[in-house]
């Protein structure tokens, strides 16, 4: 499709819709709602990292005045495996509903053992420290090393590493090996001048979004149930509290609150069910909201990993070999995105012969989920960190050493496919033409770049397009929005219409009043939804091309829509006829054939990756082992800005989440297994004046298959972060970190021992 | 569950009452309030009853009396460091009480607060005992002065009685040619817990030499501790390279740190060094512009 | 006829085999030709792979078309999930 077109309203940087709510605390987010006659939930959670309940007696508990009702492992229905979509990807519905409660064991520190519903919240919490539960504690493990190693204590005794020929029959915490490769990997390190070989460690982090997870669950004896709950997929909420309590789907209405964050973390279900469960045994509604230390230790944060890499390239920078070894931590139930780490880390380089082997490891810690570009963040910290080291071998610059080897239109993706038009040499080229390749640096300061890659998705999306009577128009779609979709859906209608931004209404819809949608996520809203919102609005406007032809008595192909009216064109009496105008043919719909609307569901086609390249620069204070980021820029390729303002949000905010990884960030676990720092205090994510203004450069490389060329820009921007600053901290030091975070005493220590 | 009690007094005796009548650990002062409702948040304290003392008026206001900057236990940080008293005469107490949380948390926060809650990790205690500040205290025995030296016994502890609260800290002004300096290492900017703090007052002849000094860590040890052996490496020295290198190994020497997910034992010990050094560096440049 | 191209984590299914051309209108005619050239391969492949079309990767491709040229890659599924243990029922933990 053509950039050459020139856009009215896509491309332009409108107020967003929801933004004065979002501002003035108007907004509704998942706690703000109660319901008369609503029990307050809370759940009991395993102090211990791995043991066998042996008995739960919740009596005491329903015994205290005000407490209605109480649930444990044996209320929740015994499910069999089922695999379904959550976010991106797949999960087992199965081991949901066994994170969700507890059965025979508890797998970590925060697994749910119980749950309460009481008059009061108070009431609740002293509910809780009634039950009483036995434990028999058993060994832990906190490590794809301790998990991995023999003799290791078992999570699940039916765990059998799939992907191995023949599949092993003795009991694992390896849940999967996968392998991706071409080529010959042998000969391609045998002809290299140069080869380069690192090991990388990273830690356990969480999504740290500011809104905990919130519901309130409004269920009876007829099986009818109502869902408020904060989540980035209504209907994957609708389809896990089905699945986990044997309702059926079309008995569940999710409603979406506004979101404070979810970047991932908000893409299955935690205390959902358990509210469904509650409200349903209670006969009354159930409000449970988390605590910021239940969503540390209850909810789904991003995997720790242990990655070796070896490159080898000849003295002009191609690379001729890339091999890589992968181990993420799964949590408690399997599951990491090993595959896409994979898939993703070598993906900017066209090297002919490459083998990435992986393993998915269950570990003592909570179920992992999703966080942004899942999988990727680390293991491109591993691959831009060796390419940094053999630009320095082969004495390269390294942005040249990544042009030399960027992949183009036409190279074979390392995961097979072929790209179409893509963006890589582009970012690279934007990267060494910007200011902050030729700015000075000062003492204690070093310089690091790094790129990154995601796939991007396109999924299921559903939306409508209506036209009030008024001239304005209602885009409903179903995918919360978490980063400015909703202004970009109706600045796309706006265009399609010709009609003003401003009058354009964009709503996020329930389960029951718009059709399915996979949830926000994947990059996936604006190209995919917006695909559907643009067929819709295109469908509203050949409408409209009818009504004005049929007022006119000429043909369909003599009336043309330009700016929001309707032209007679084509020998239609063009110079009597006046124009009608959106406002005109609105007003007289209803005489002239009803209502006009159109609505859409499709699975979109055609997702663009988005490439990015950022530059770092740091300033390490050589005494103290702190790391400043001082200046920063994010280049990516979006394919087409629908709202470059949002755009370039989602380039700052994936940088500053990969810059928390990089430094400061990780879960801290003492010897028992037990989480020590579920709180922001300790967790420390990076405050606002931790961080320079990230610039920002939109590179505009069209996705072919989107009819603006639109590419999904969400994921990308938290990739390169990692490697950046860790490149940045090596040009500065001369020290090479390989494991995360590079927090100070980490930093002084190897600084000391230079 | 006990359901709790909220009072407000408006004098100096009716909080002594109030707090005497309470039975022992059962009440609590509430100033700010920045500390108290975090803790009882997360259950690590239950009070029957807040003793709220900001209608108070000896706890209120910052002035100059008798030689001493006068502060109110409950007033907001926010407000003091408004005070052109305060920066003009302790920059280092500025620096400290600036480094308190963040801004809506110095809205509320109290230094007051922030010595009776007693971390070992509180900024303003250090820069406060290197000035000699004194606590006022009021009780059923009438009021009395209190080194804040001596206050803090220990983490979470402190030396007040049954039916004891701190009504004001006097901080003596500074001598001709003096200044104070606090410095404290966090990992990011703002919004953290000090994983070394150190604050040092110099006081310098006409000659440039070093007559007076006091040097007292944070966050090292279960109270903040004062180092007269860092003190003494300063004091008759030009406050040269030589001296603050040896007043920041008596720092790291004096040390008695824990090892937590902050610092380890050997990053604390080697930064108290550096940031001992630094904040001696910065009171004599400081004390030098000074007449 | 179709082109598929087998990474090294598949290659061991046909002995060293990188890339093959299939005569097959739909996905899962196509993995049904691969089985009875590489036996037990198709199970392999069933159990989550995700299917890449022309560079594009399809979820639940099953009943895809595959184009007369086109080029078909199978990558290990990428949300993470699919596991040796499938088929069992629930499971004791």
């Amino acid at each position: 499709m053509s950039d050459e077109r020139k856009y009215r309203w896509v491309g332009t940087r409108p107020i967003r819709h929801d933004g004065v709510d979002k501002v003035t605390g108007r907004a509704n987010f998942g706690a703000d709602f109660s319901l008369p006659g609503m029990l307050h939930g809370k759940v009991l959670r395993s102090p211990h990292a791995h043991a066998r309940i042996v008995s739960i007696d919740v009596a005491p508990a329903l015994a205290l005045e005000g407490v209605k009702v109480a649930i444990t492992g044996a209320d929740m229905p015994d499910i069999a495996s089922e695999m379904g979509t959550a976010g991106e990807g797949q999960v087992d519905y199965a081991e949901v509903s066994r994170n969700v409660m507890a059965r025979e064991k508890a797998l970590y520190d925060g697994h749910p053992v119980a749950a309460v519903a009481a008059t009061t919240s108070e009431i609740a919490e002293e509910a809780l420290s009634r039950i009483v539960v036995e434990y028999e504690v058993l060994p832990h493990v906190l490590t794809v090393d301790e998990a991995m190693a023999p003799g290791a204590p078992i999570l699940h005794d039916h765990l059998r590493t799939a992907g191995l020929d023949p599949v092993p029959d003795e009991p694992t915490n390896v849940a999967q090996r996968i392998e991706i490769g071409r080529g010959d990997l042998a000969a391609g390190f045998a002809e290299a001048d140069e080869i380069v070989e690192h090991e990388f460690t990273t830690q356990m982090v969480h999504q740290g979004y500011i809104e905990p997870h919130a519901v309130v669950a409004r269920s009876g004896e007829d099986d009818q149930s109502v869902v408020w709950c904060c989540t980035q997929g209504p209907f994957t909420v609708r389809a896990m509290c089905a699945k986990l309590l044997g309702l059926d789907v079309s008995k569940i209405k999710v409603i979406p609150s506004e979101i404070g964050g979810g970047f991932g973390g908000k893409t299955t279900v935690y205390v959902e069910p358990l509210a469904v469960l509650l409200s349903r045994k209670a006969g009354r509604p159930v409000k449970i909201v988390m605590s910021r230390q239940e969503v540390f230790r209850g909810s789904g944060p991003a995997s720790g990993t242990r990655i070796r890499v070896k490159l080898g390239a000849k003295a002009d920078g191609r690379l001729t070999a890339a091999e890589a070894w992968l181990a993420y931590e799964a949590g408690a139930f399997k599951g990491s995105p090993v595959v896409a780490g994979a898939m993703c880390m070598f993906a900017p380089y066209a090297v002919e012969n490459v083998k990435i082997e992986g393993y998915d490891v269950v570990v003592n810690k909570p179920k992992v989920n999703a966080y942004r570009a899942p999988g990727a963040p680390p293991a491109a910290f591993a691959a831009e960190s060796a390419l940094d080291e053999l630009a320095r071998k082969l004495g390269m610059d390294p942005v040249e050493l990544r042009l030399v080897n960027a992949v183009k239109e036409g190279s074979q993706a390392i995961y097979g496919p072929k790209f179409r038009a893509i963006g890589m040499v582009e970012t690279l080229q934007a990267a060494r033409e910007h200011p902050h390749l030729k700015a000075k640096l000062g003492p204690n300061q070093g310089r690091g770049i790094a790129t990154g890659f995601w796939f991007n998705a396109g999924m299921q999306s559903s939306a409508s397009v209506s036209l009030n009577e008024d001239g304005t128009a209602t885009v409903v779609s179903g995918c919360p929005d978490i980063g400015g979709s909703r202004t970009s859906l109706a600045l796309m209608a706006a265009e399609e219409l010709g009609i003003d931004v401003q009058k354009v209404r964009p709503v996020v819809a329930d389960t029951e009043t718009i059709g399915y949608n996979d949830a926000t996520g994947g990059s996936r809203v604006t190209f995919a939804t917006g695909m559907a919102v643009i067929e819709s609005a295109r469908d509203v406007v050949r409408q409209l091309r009818e009504r004005a032809a049929s007022i006119w008595g000429v043909e369909l192909e003599q009336v043309e829509w330009n700016d929001g009216q309707a032209l007679p064109i084509n020998g239609a009496d063009e110079g009597e006829l006046e124009p009608l105008s959106i406002g005109t043919l609105a007003r007289r719909a209803a005489r002239t054939g009803g209502p006009i609307s159109a609505s859409t569901s499709l699975t979109a086609r055609g997702a663009g990756p988005s490439f990015a390249t950022h530059i770092c620069d740091v300033e390490v204070d050589p005494e103290t082992g702190v790391v400043q980021v001082v200046r920063y820029t994010a280049i990516q390729d979006a394919g087409k800005a629908v709202h470059p303002g949002y755009v370039e949000g989602q380039y700052q905010g994936g940088a500053a989440q990969g810059i928390g990884w990089a430094l400061n960030e990780e879960y801290v676990y003492d010897e028992k297994g037990v989480l020590q720092n579920p709180g922001f205090l300790d967790y420390r994510m990076p405050v606002a004046s931790d961080l320079p203004m990230i610039d920002t450069v939109i590179v505009e490389v069209p996705n072919p298959t989107h009819p603006y060329g639109v590419r999904g820009v969400g994921e990308t921007p938290i990739i390169p972060p990692l490697a950046a600053v860790a490149n940045a901290v090596r040009d500065a030091t001369g020290v090479r970190f390989g494991d995360l975070p590079m927090s100070p005493p980490t930093v002084l220590a190897r600084l000391d021992a230079r | 569950m006990e359901s709790m009690h909220y009072e407000s007094p408006a004098t100096v005796a009716e909080a002594v009452r109030l707090l005497s009548d309470a039975p022992p650990g059962s009440a609590r002062v509430l100033a700010g309030g920045t500390d108290l409702l975090v803790q009882m948040r997360i259950g690590r304290i239950d009070p029957a009853l807040i003793v709220d003392v900001k209608r108070i008026p000896e706890t209120r206001g910052v002035a100059v009396r008798d030689g001493a900057l006068v502060i109110g236990a409950s007033l907001e940080t926010m407000t003091l460091r408004r005070a052109p008293d305060l920066e003009k005469n302790f920059p280092g107490l500025a620096e400290a009480a600036a480094l308190i949380g963040s801004d809506q948390i110095q809205g509320r926060a109290s230094l007051g607060g922030n010595l009776c809650n007693a971390s070992p990790a509180a900024d303003t205690v250090p820069a406060l005992i290197v000035l000699g500040a004194q606590a006022e205290i009021a009780g059923p025995e009438g009021t009395r002065r209190v080194p804040v030296a001596e206050f803090v016994t220990g983490p979470g502890s402190t030396v007040l009685g049954r039916g004891e609260f701190l009504v004001s800290l006097h901080v003596p002004l500074p001598a001709p040619r003096s200044a104070d300096a606090y410095l404290r290492l966090i990992p990011r900017t703002e919004m953290d817990i000090a994983v070394v703090g150190s604050a040092v007052s110099v006081t310098l002849d006409a000659g440039g030499t070093c007559t007076a000094a006091r040097v007292v860590l944070g966050a090292v040890a279960p109270t903040a501790i004062e180092v007269p052996e860092a003190a003494a490496a300063l004091i008759g020295s030009t406050l040269d390279d030589a001296a603050l290198g040896r007043a920041g190994q008596a720092a790291t020497a004096a040390c008695n740190p824990i090892n937590d997910m902050r610092g380890t034992v050997e990053y604390r010990r080697k930064v108290a060094a550096v940031l001992t050094r630094r904040a001696a560096a910065k009171a004599a440049e400081r004390a030098a512009g000074r007449n | 006829m179709a082109t598929v191209v087998f990474s090294s984590g598949l290659q061991r299914y046909t002995g060293g085999v990188e890339r093959v051309n299939v005569d097959a209108t739909d996905v899962r005619g196509l993995i049904a030709a691969l089985d009875t050239r590489f036996p037990g391969i198709g199970q392999v492949i069933g159990s989550g792979m995700a299917v890449a079309i022309d560079g594009e990767i399809i979820p639940d491709a099953m009943l895809e078309a595959v184009p007369p040229d086109g080029e078909v890659h199978f990558l290990p599924p990428i949300g993470g999930g699919a596991g040796g243990d499938r088929g069992r029922t629930a499971q004791r933990t």
